[in-house]
């Protein structure tokens, strides 16, 4: 009678999730970037060091008339110090850029205090925005071992510090061994997917979608074969298909590529490129043109360098067109997005983690070279 | 409310630990009250307390299963009427259950963990546990699977049915007790 009185509230529960349920759309939206126009324009906006410790994994949150740096900052890697620093930058009317000084945004104890449930964090790693929720972030913390054991928290900012995070529901380990690096994509009904990778074990990379709530809705694989495909930044080709970029956690030596051509629901075994590339991951951007620019490092075992590249067949091939530091200092950790007024920026960690540089260019610039 | 949810799983799971540490110095009764106690007061008094803190960060999300076996356990001791899982149930679900975990490593190209975001795999889970339980006679996994299914439903805490009816520590916990009950 028991059993039977359970079955028949299961089937009630059933029907109302199977009636709330929305489903996914699973086409991407295809913004079509603007086309060069003035003077090209390449300049170096922010660089900022520090004398002792770690500042790295920049990441850049769009915001009116100029962005948002934010990286992880403190005595080591994976240290209880580090945390989640920001710089302003903005541009003025005259065209220049003007950056604040940086500061602290996130850290261990603040997390652990506005997380639900309240709990220990122990360091805190790669920062991303929530695209999806305006000032809003996306934050790599451990609580327990190292990064294999890490989640992704769901940050909601307010005036600038957390006021609410809670952990992305993503894999049975008690939702450890997820991490961000990459920005999200957005897709043509709003919602946005977050690339993720997955560090425990054989290693894959992934994509995230949610709800309308921002709860984790579905998730989808990157993997390869005797590979450890991590750290995926995918690029929509259309509104089915689109290409991502994986770095091997397995020191390949090479740069991998995994495609989807139904809108992120699959995604084929990630395949080693021609790219040299050490493990070490890449940002990619759209260009006017239908080209791709890439900055990456090109060398399969060190990542001393940063090269701006042009791809005009969807990645097939690409040609570099820029090298953005002639001085080794592991140059490394790129991010790439589109400003609102069209210009590109570019945010790279250097000096082997002990700061960032900001470079502003425009398509009149990508187009030239 | 999933602090709420939270709170509560971890109680439970302290009062189990105090209980089963009591065991060994008082009977059965005292060392059900007394672990009920100190899981209730622990988690009134001191869950901002580093140690807490640390549980939570442990072994959160606790679900319904986890929290569910500790007071299955107390009540058995308690006199309560309990069906035992056998021991071929318990070898069963910890072949699955590593199965699951694999493939959720990326060993095995299927993900099964993803099902447990969607409805309708979720109601078919959940009525193949209660079609069990029907087979069995055992009321336990279906009223942990359509518990679970109410949380997962009702939004407080994961989004993912499978945070709460399974949970890493039943790897250990159902091999320790095979073991004991082969051995």
């Amino acid at each position: 009678m028991g059993i039977l009185a359970l079955t028949l509230l299961s089937l009630g529960l059933s029907g109302y999730a199977i009636w709330r349920d929305k489903g996914l759309e699973w086409s991407f939206a295809v913004s079509t970037p603007p086309a060069p126009q003035g003077a090209p324009r390449f300049e170096t906006v922010f660089d900022y060091s520090v004398d002792q410790g770690v500042a790295h994994a920049p990441a850049i949150v769009g915001r009116e008339n100029g962005a948002d740096i934010v990286w992880f900052q403190g005595s080591s890697e994976a240290q209880p110090d580090v945390e989640i620093h920001r710089a302003r930058l903005t541009r003025s009317p005259d065209g220049t850029w003007r950056a604040d000084t940086p500061k602290a945004i996130i850290t261990s104890p603040d997390l652990g205090n506005t997380f639900t449930p309240q709990q220990l964090v122990v360091t805190l790693g790669n920062t991303i925005e929530n695209e999806a929720s305006p000032d809003n972030l996306y934050t790599t913390v451990v609580s327990v071992g190292g990064w294999a054991m890490a989640s992704i928290a769901d940050v909601a900012m307010q005036d600038g510090r957390p006021a609410q995070a809670r952990k992305l529901n993503l894999s049975p380990f008690l939702n450890r061994s997820f991490l961000v690096k990459s920005p999200m994509v957005a897709y043509a009904d709003g919602s946005h997917g977050l690339p993720a990778y997955f560090e425990m074990g054989s290693t894959y990379g992934a994509l995230v979608r949610f709800d309308d709530t921002g709860r984790v809705r579905d998730q989808r694989r990157m993997a390869g074969d005797g590979v450890k495909p991590i750290q995926p930044m995918v690029v929509p080709l259309n509104a089915d298909r689109a290409v991502a970029f994986l770095r091997d956690f397995n020191d390949s030596g090479r740069l991998y590529v995994s495609r989807t051509s139904d809108g992120g629901q699959s995604w084929s075994k990630a395949e080693a490129t021609d790219i040299a590339h050490p493990n070490a991951p890449v940002a990619v951007l759209p260009v006017s043109g239908g080209r791709m620019l890439m900055a990456l490092n090109g060398d399969a075992e060190s990542a001393d360098l940063l090269h701006l590249a042009l791809s005009e067949d969807e990645g097939a091939t690409w040609r570099v067109i820029h090298s953005l530091d002639r001085k080794p200092g592991d140059a490394r950790y790129p991010m790439l997005r589109r400003l609102d007024d069209g210009d590109i920026l570019l945010v790279y960690s250097h000096g082997t983690k002990t700061g960032l540089r900001a470079v502003v260019m425009n398509e009149a610039w990508v187009a030239a070279q | 409310m999933s602090g709420v949810l939270a709170a509560g799983g971890l109680a439970v799971v302290l009062a189990w630990l105090v209980f089963t540490l009591a065991g060994w110095v008082v009977a059965a009764p005292v060392s059900v009250w007394l672990g009920g106690a100190v899981g209730a007061l622990a988690v009134l008094l001191l869950r901002d307390t580093l140690p807490l803190r640390g549980l939570v960060a442990l072994l959160a999300p606790f679900g319904v299963m986890l929290p569910a076996l500790a007071l299955r356990h107390m009540a058995a001791k308690l006199g309560l009427p309990v069906v035992p899982f056998g021991a071929l149930e318990l070898a069963v679900f910890l072949v699955a259950y590593v199965v699951f975990l694999a493939s959720a490593m990326g060993a095995l190209p299927l993900d099964i963990y993803r099902l447990g975001y969607a409805p309708l795999p979720v109601a078919g889970m959940v009525l193949a546990v209660c079609f069990y339980g029907f087979l069995t006679g055992n009321w336990f996994l279906p009223l942990v699977a359509v518990l679970g299914q109410a949380l997962w439903l009702s939004g407080w805490g994961s989004s993912n049915w499978f945070d709460y009816v399974t949970h890493v520590l039943l790897v250990p916990v159902a091999a320790v007790v095979l073991l004991l009950r082969v051995f």
